[in-house]
């Protein structure tokens, strides 16, 4: 495989923590702009853990995603009381905060006699963990596509569970699921921790595959392409999200014949999808029909 | 001209620098790339990336050629749209390492990032 092919699938499967990230947000209800924030507080937290203290990439990524909820959920915490378009518009405020904290974030120690640590707008550079282990472009997208496939078999274990059952009633109805004795806001508040750790997962794997991060990595567009993957692919199934990503990024690349018009004509499209499909390609009802047809 | 130390796997200290020149087709730059210290043995594969969009520009990388003073590269870049860019050097051969520089790319060629 040449190294371009390598490069887009990477970038399919890191999109995808993040989008999937988006996609548990919108099952439950909840249109966040904001997912981007948690993908770069697992970047930084991840690469401060392996590139300044010096520790395993696992244990890094564990790390990350303990920070990742953790945001989430101080996030959460005043902003889950906010409904459709404020929460949406809470997430985004929120996620602008995180970046500019990025931003103000200036701590750097001596690696070899060279500083290495978040420096601001200058950005974190030296996170190469995978570089001085010899890790090969190969090996990371094995890496990441095995803990994009484990994180899928668990969507699909959590959506065949009574559990994934409460958070798709918690989207099509709180005031039953509260009816029904759950305490709504509490497990809203870890449906958003456990998306905030999904992307940080995302963010970890981010950091150290490109081996330098900036707050500019973290800004709206993330956000938007993350929540547009979700709602593009469907919200039928955890496959979704991936296919979002796959029809984004395979239509771009291939449209590469129509130079700077490409990005015009995309939007235009999915516009055009949205419109006909508003709950994505593999919606609730194809995923009904699929599971008829082949089960 | 931005210029970035980095440290090889292999102990050496490496630095790049790159200067860029628009050819007159859209988003198509010729670049000069200097390693210093100048190593014989290096090959280089040139990629791109928007830190303002990550992961959603997929710029085939290309593989510079050498040029004809030691530690002198050429390499023509063909991205998607100017503005700030990411150029990333994967250095293999004699040398392994991987650098960032980050450059403006404008209509008349690469200007180190404000």
């Amino acid at each position: 495989m040449d190294e371009y092919a390598l490069g887009v699938l990477t970038n399919i499967g890191l999109f995808s923590f993040v989008a999937l990230s988006a996609y548990l947000l919108l099952l439950a209800g909840e249109l966040s702009f904001g997912q981007q924030a948690f993908f770069g507080v697992g970047a930084y937290g991840a690469g401060i853990a392996t590139a300044m203290l010096g520790l395993s990439l696992p244990l890094a990524i564990l790390i990350a995603m303990l920070l990742g909820a953790l945001a989430a959920a101080l996030v959460g915490l005043p902003t889950l009381r906010l409904r459709g378009l404020y929460f949406a518009m809470a997430t985004l405020a929120a996620a602008e905060m995180f970046r500019i904290l990025f931003e103000l974030l200036h701590w750097q120690v001596l690696v070899e006699g060279e500083p290495v640590g978040p420096d601001g707008t200058q950005g974190f550079r030296g996170i190469r963990w995978i570089f001085e282990r010899g890790v090969e472009a190969e090996g990371f997208l094995a890496m990441v596509w095995t803990l994009l496939a484990a994180v899928l078999l668990l969507f699909f274990l959590v959506e065949r569970s009574k559990l994934g059952a409460t958070i798709r009633a918690l989207g099509e109805d709180p005031a039953l699921v509260g009816a029904l004795g759950i305490d709504v806001d509490r497990f809203k508040l870890g449906i958003a921790a456990a998306a905030g750790a999904l992307a940080a997962l995302g963010g970890a794997l981010f950091a150290h595959h490109n081996t330098y991060i900036e707050p500019r990595n973290f800004d709206i567009m993330l956000g938007v392409h993350s929540l547009a993957y979700a709602l593009i692919g469907g919200l039928g199934t955890a496959l979704g999200p991936l296919l979002g990503v796959v029809f984004d990024l395979g239509f771009l690349e291939a449209s590469r014949v129509l130079q700077e018009y490409r990005m015009i004509v995309f939007g235009g499209l999915v516009a055009l999808l949205l419109a006909w499909r508003p709950r994505g390609m593999l919606d609730e009802r194809v995923v009904h029909w699929l599971k008829a047809r082949f089960s | 001209m931005l210029s970035l130390l980095a440290f090889p796997a292999t102990g050496q200290r490496v630095s790049a620098e790159m200067n860029c020149t628009f050819t007159g087709t859209d988003f198509v730059y010729d670049c000069v790339i200097r390693l210093t210290p100048a190593t014989p043995g290096v090959q280089i594969s040139v990629g791109a990336d928007m830190p303002s969009m990550p992961m959603a520009h997929n710029i085939r990388p290309v593989k510079a050629k050498p040029g004809k003073r030691p530690g002198e590269y050429h390499a023509t870049l063909d991205l998607d749209m100017t503005g700030e860019w990411a150029v990333k050097l994967r250095l293999s051969g004699a040398l392994r390492d991987l650098l960032v520089l980050h450059y403006e790319f404008t209509e008349s060629g690469t200007a180190p990032r404000k």
